[in-house]
């Protein structure tokens, strides 16, 4: 945990600043992690060298203890999006094919042989012969009480 | 990011796009006037007329509105 640096740290000014080796974490991670500060400090990137630098202000005046325990959040947060993006890009496939079938499965149900790929109306399943009020199998029942009971 | 009457704001262009920045500018054009340029390596946002009487830091909220317009273009092309 000795790539991630604390720059600066000013409690005055609730100001912090990191250094972090663009190496070891791709932009869109810094980006992630950036985003989930958003609501609470004020975040600015930039890139000196090889090396992105992260500028953090808390939006309310925070000690040092606090500043260095966001820093230690921070760091957290970079790592958790490094590892979730490489599930995604791991899993990119799975993903898209269960998200296909979710959607075609709401879209109007799914054949056998649909998995891959093409949706169906469903209408050669519609029998348009009998009406709601058909009973063919004889197993409706009238709502009010028989005239014995009453 | 001071209480002066014009602050200006460095962008990395590796981390900022121009078109996140101009959106966060329009969506902030009531508070302040921005005028975004290129600098070399960075963009050049100059803030004027800053509102004074808006609660909250009108500068920061700019640059934090970029980063995430940036972020979530960049997540919408992956």
């Amino acid at each position: 945990m000795t790539q991630s640096l604390i720059e600066t740290l000013d409690t005055k000014t609730s100001t912090l600043t990191l250094s972090l080796d663009s190496s070891l974490y791709p932009r869109d991670v810094l980006y992630a992690a950036a985003y989930v500060f958003l609501d609470r400090a004020y975040v600015l990137l930039d890139r000196v060298e090889t090396r992105f630098v992260v500028h953090i202000r808390g939006k309310q005046l925070l000690d040092e203890p606090t500043l260095r325990a966001m820093t230690g959040e921070f760091e957290n947060e970079l790592l958790a999006q490094a590892l979730r993006l490489r599930v995604i890009k791991a899993n990119q496939r799975i993903i898209e094919s269960v998200t296909t079938l979710a959607i075609a499965g709401a879209a109007g149900g799914m054949h056998e042989g649909d998995a891959a790929g093409g949706l169906h109306d469903g209408d050669d399943e519609y029998d348009d012969s009998t009406d709601f009020l058909d009973d063919p199998l004889g197993i409706s029942k009238p709502w009010q009480p028989k005239k014995e009971e009453a | 990011m001071s209480r002066a009457d014009t602050v200006t704001v460095k962008l990395h262009r590796a981390l900022y796009t121009r078109q996140a920045i101009e959106e966060a500018a329009a969506v902030f054009e009531g508070f302040a006037t921005f005028n975004v340029d290129r600098d070399g390596d960075h963009y050049i946002v100059d803030v004027t007329d800053i509102n004074r009487d808006v609660e909250g830091d009108v500068v920061a909220e700019f640059c934090n509105f970029s980063l995430a317009n940036t972020a979530s273009q960049q997540a919408g092309r992956r």
